[in-house]
């Protein structure tokens, strides 16, 4: 939840051109957060940004992206033409006078991740409500708290790895199962016509996706961060798994499928199927049977029918189910083999920016908050995850702080992995060559050069 | 230099803790330059609240008074009244000056509209790095392209922004960044200092450049002065006492970009055999150790250091004698004639100037001594002085050793360093001793190729596309920006930073002894490169007498 104690000040959303007048500048202010400051304090943090951002187009064609001062940082964010997103955070310009006074930086999220949030909140905003130019003016405000106020409320922000290098962590089958999987996406594909699987997901690792890669990652992240914990929680509350919960159903929309006035609180979204040119409006339905979750979409012109939702559930429940638990022995077995391979004070993380896979660790999930990582150590993770110009198509950096972190970067094409070793009295070879075999055991037939 | 044992071999990066004391090049136990941690004073100077920067600039003693009065007994009557006399003068000079600045604030205003399309013009559009100085008042004082008069609406506009910082939430402008920009604000007692930078320079490394212009600023002016003239009225238009400091600060921007001693607060010596060095100082301290005021005297050529000596107790700091290579490199007239010129050392003592004589030694040989006296009417005992030292330099063959080094004889181990030390995969390095605050690169400067830079500079400083074939020094300095910064990020810091990419390798390496950077060749084995630096610190080591000052001469 974004609140003092992770030092954010306010965020807010405004468009220049709403207002243009004097003395309508308040009209600017789409969205404000917290709520209780005043108008005028509101125009006063809106107008310096408006200069700001003024003053730097008369030397850059870029947009701003960031206003430092003594004690805060403004992260901007300008996602549609004149519309900008602004996060204002306490973060205290670094000089040596302030880091030794005790400013603990483990307090401090890394910059990069605000501005991630940033992104990350548009196109969640995006899906479920479109692009803000589409949205008439007299409603913008409105849905903009409407929109902005849970999602700011939810929004669970840690110092953590897959915040800054945000993924999609895909579970790895053997053929067999990978092609049931396949089978019976293609089979209900042809018998229910109007709708398509756009993503399959066990637990919280995916296994198919037939979005565009973008939307595919806002997708998943709405599934793993908002919608599943929730199902979750009600399925451990509600005891023993019961009967109808193993034949599955349908948890988007949230009260299930069961009469036609349910089909009226559907949720629609905005959405780049694999075949699409542009986004389009869609109908989300989401279908959960023991750990395995499957979304479609419908086209929203199509008329619907409650029988063909009845009929679907009883194909789709125990096809599922079958293969759910067939995918979770893969998964006991698979998880066994790679917890033997990895010492403990070894973390790593590997990415593809291509197809967005990310992997980490065990010992770097959230589950485990007691080994998460220095706010140090993710800073330079930071640094060489945003630069990607230094290491260029293939390259590797190694670099040791002084509590004698060893932290390695190598990337190859769009491929980037990262290890952190603490180890005292290693030198630059032996890291290397630790390096080496963590990748050759956990990244089995992907190739980094230099070696 | 005692054990060069098979043990140590191992000791390159890979175990800092263990380096051996005797690897720790250029090191003595007294330093002519003051080594202060010069990363942390910069930091310091920033101050962190605004009460805090109200104050600062204000509560230092000064430094010169200081000398003063320890030898005010033999000659009172002239040090007592000497530095208010001085600033007594220039004022006079100002208010003289003062009412035609009403004039150009007006045309100010009026410009305001054309402003957008002036900073389109081709004078200033698509710079690599802009820097500008403007009084709190916001009225321009330096554009480093353009004109400034026509910027009197950009300057109107950063000055809005700076005080709306500070008037609405108590807080202090620091930089705003875009994708390809970085705008960096400054503001030190009654200036606001901007540069505006598409270059690799992180923050930090602005915020010194920006520093060292309004040193010298100070330098021209003294810091009681600069003070003293907004107090009086807020509205003055400094161009008027700054004419001819645009120059120096414009060379101050090219050399700053350009000479990695500002990158590592280090200052190059003149490499000079051991004897040579030697005799040259014995030339100085026996001609000069009877005159009394002299507080510092510094011998220089091709911004390099060859010696210094100095009163006992003072030292002089790397900023200030950068602020000294910038301006003698920076004036032709010191070439044809001795000259007396009151300097401001900021760090020394911004409150009020030394006197210096500075001349060229001879006519045959580049390199300039500057005799640094708190007497004001010293010249004629200093430019005595300065001809029985020239006449001893000649007469010991010293001129001869500092012609070899500046023209980088062949058969000097130093002019090529990298042939020398034999390790082709080597492609450049620079080296800083930190406990003397000394730098070596493997790229001295010969006077020649300063030049061509500064003539290339004139082009432009535009941003070009263009292919590089073959890296000049420039260009390895340039990339090494990234990794001084990073080595001495305050919140993050690295101790060894190695990487490597298509392009090349760098390692950059830093102890309680030293700071290295060594650019190799693409895709270079770790061990390769560990063995590489062990070789390379040893070479250093060998030749420390030469390439560094070890010494501490005072009068």
């Amino acid at each position: 939840m974004i609140d003092v104690k992770t030092k954010i000040t306010s965020f807010f959303i405004f468009n220049s051109s709403f207002g243009p007048k004097e003395g309508e500048e308040l009209k600017r202010v789409l969205f404000f957060h917290p709520n209780h400051i005043s108008p005028d304090a509101r125009k006063n943090q809106v107008g310096l940004c408006e200069a700001v951002v003024k003053f730097m187009s008369t030397f850059s064609s870029e947009p701003c992206e960031a206003l430092q001062t003594q004690t805060k940082r403004y992260i901007f964010y300008q996602p549609e033409k004149g519309y900008w997103m602004v996060l204002v955070v306490t973060i205290p310009y670094a000089t040596k006078a302030t880091s030794a006074i005790g400013e603990t930086r483990g307090e401090v999220l890394n910059p990069s991740i605000m501005s991630d949030l940033l992104v990350s909140a548009y196109k969640m905003f995006k899906l479920f409500m479109g692009s803000f130019k589409d949205i008439p003016m007299e409603n913008i405000y409105s849905t903009c708290e409407e929109f902005f106020n849970p999602y700011i409320m939810s929004k669970n922000l840690t110092n953590d790895i897959s915040d800054l290098i945000q993924g999609v962590s895909y579970l790895p089958l053997d053929k067999n199962c990978f092609f049931k999987v396949i089978c019976l996406i293609d089979l209900l594909e042809v018998t229910y016509p109007d709708f398509k699987c756009i993503s399959f997901v066990y637990n919280d690792q995916l296994i198919w996706n037939g979005l565009a890669t973008n939307d595919m990652l806002t997708l998943y992240q709405y599934l793993v961060q908002t919608l599943l914990p929730k199902q979750v929680e009600k399925e451990i509350q509600g005891g023993a798994v019961a009967a109808a919960q193993r034949h599955g159903r349908f948890i988007s929309p949230p009260d299930g499928i069961r009469t036609s006035d349910d089909l009226k609180k559907l949720v629609k979204v905005y959405l780049r199927c694999e075949d699409d040119t542009e986004s389009k409006q869609y109908y989300l339905i989401i279908y959960r049977t023991l750990s395995a979750t499957m979304c479609f979409t419908i086209d929203v012109n199509t008329t619907l029918e409650i029988e063909t939702f009845r009929s679907l559930d009883a194909f789709i429940g125990p096809h599922l189910s079958t293969i759910a638990s067939t995918i979770s022995e893969q998964c006991a077995l698979h998880a066994l083999q790679t917890a033997q391979m990895l010492g403990t004070d070894q973390k790593f993380v590997y990415f593809n920016r291509l197809n967005l896979a990310y992997k980490s660790s065990a010992s770097l999930s959230k589950l485990v908050p007691s080994t998460a990582i220095k706010p140090e150590v993710l800073s330079i993770i930071a640094d060489i995850h945003t630069d990607r110009k230094s290491l260029g198509n293939y390259g590797e950096v190694i670099i040791k702080t002084p509590d004698e972190y060893w932290i390695t970067g190598k990337t190859s094409n769009e491929r980037e992995f990262y290890v952190i070793i603490q180890e005292k009295n290693a030198n630059l070879k032996e890291i290397a060559d630790e390096v080496k075999r963590i990748c050759e055991a956990q990244m089995k037939g992907i190739f980094f050069y230099p070696m | 230099m005692a054990s060069t044992s098979k043990d140590n071999g191992q000791a390159g990066p890979s175990s800092q803790n263990n380096t051996p004391d005797d690897l720790e090049p250029g090191a003595c136990p007294e330093s002519v330059l003051n080594p202060s941690d010069y990363f942390e004073e910069f930091a310091s100077e920033i101050s962190s609240s605004i009460q805090e920067r109200n104050t600062s600039l204000k509560t230092k003693s000064s430094t010169i008074s200081e000398i003063q009065s320890e030898i005010s007994d033999v000659n009172n009557e002239i040090t007592s009244t000497k530095s208010s006399d001085d600033l007594q003068s220039k004022d006079e000079n100002m208010s003289a000056s003062a009412s035609s600045g009403n004039l150009s604030e007006q045309n100010g205003e009026e410009s305001d509209n054309e402003k957008d399309d002036y900073l389109q013009s081709p004078e200033l559009v698509n710079k690599e790095k802009h820097v500008f100085i403007l009084s709190s008042a916001g009225k321009p004082i330096y554009s480093r392209y353009g004109n400034e008069d026509k910027l009197a609406g950009l300057c109107g506009v950063i000055q809005a922004l700076v005080s709306v910082v500070e008037d609405q939430n108590q807080d202090i402008l620091r930089s705003i960044v875009t994708k390809d920009c970085k705008a960096v604000f400054l503001v030190k007692g009654p200036l606001i200092l901007v540069a505006v930078s598409k270059s690799n320079e992180s923050e930090t490394q602005l915020v010194w450049q920006l520093t060292y212009a309004f040193n010298q600023i100070v330098s021209v002016l003294t810091l009681t002065q600069l003070n003293r003239i907004f107090e009086q009225r807020r509205n003055y238009d400094l161009r008027r006492l700054l004419s001819g400091a645009e120059r120096l600060i414009d060379n101050l921007l090219i050399f700053m970009e350009k000479d990695p001693a500002f990158l590592l607060g280090a200052v190059r010596c003149l490499p000079l055999p051991e004897k040579a060095r030697e005799n040259i100082t014995n030339a100085i301290t026996t001609t000069c150790h009877k005159i009394r005021d002299l507080v510092f005297a510094i011998l220089i050529a091709g911004n390099q250091l060859i010696t210094l000596v100095r009163m006992k107790k003072y030292t002089l700091h790397p900023s200030d004698i950068h602020l000294l290579f910038n301006l003698v490199r920076s004036s032709e007239s010191f070439k044809t004639a001795e000259s007396w010129t009151p300097i401001c050392l900021p760090k020394f003592d911004a409150t009020g100037f030394l006197h210096g004589h500075v001349s060229y030694i001879a006519e045959d040989c580049q390199a300039c001594l500057l005799l640094l006296t708190v007497q004001r009417d010293a010249f004629f005992p200093l430019s005595q002085a300065k001809h029985t030292i020239a006449e001893k330099l000649r007469r010991s063959n010293c001129l001869v050793a500092i012609n070899d080094a500046l023209t980088r004889n062949v058969e000097l181990p130093t002019t090529n360093p990298l042939k020398h030390i034999g390790i082709p995969e080597i492609r450049h390095f620079m080296y800083k001793c930190k406990s003397t605050a000394q730098l070596f690169t493997s790229d001295p400067i010969s006077l020649d190729r300063l030049q061509d830079y500064r003539i290339r500079h004139k082009e432009g400083g535009d941003i070009g596309e263009k292919k590089i074939e073959k890296l000049s020094d420039i260009d390895y300095v340039r990339n090494y920006r990234k990794f001084c910064s990073q080595i001495h990020c305050t919140s993050s810091p690295a101790k060894l930073i190695f990487r490597s990419n298509s392009d090349n390798t760098v390692l950059a390496w830093v102890t309680n002894g030293f700071e290295l950077y060594v650019t190799f060749d693409a895709l270079m084995e770790k061990d390769q490169a560990i063995k590489a630096v062990d070789r390379l610190l040893r070479w250093i080591k060998r030749e420390e007498q030469r390439i560094f000052i070890m010494n501490a001469p005072t009068f």
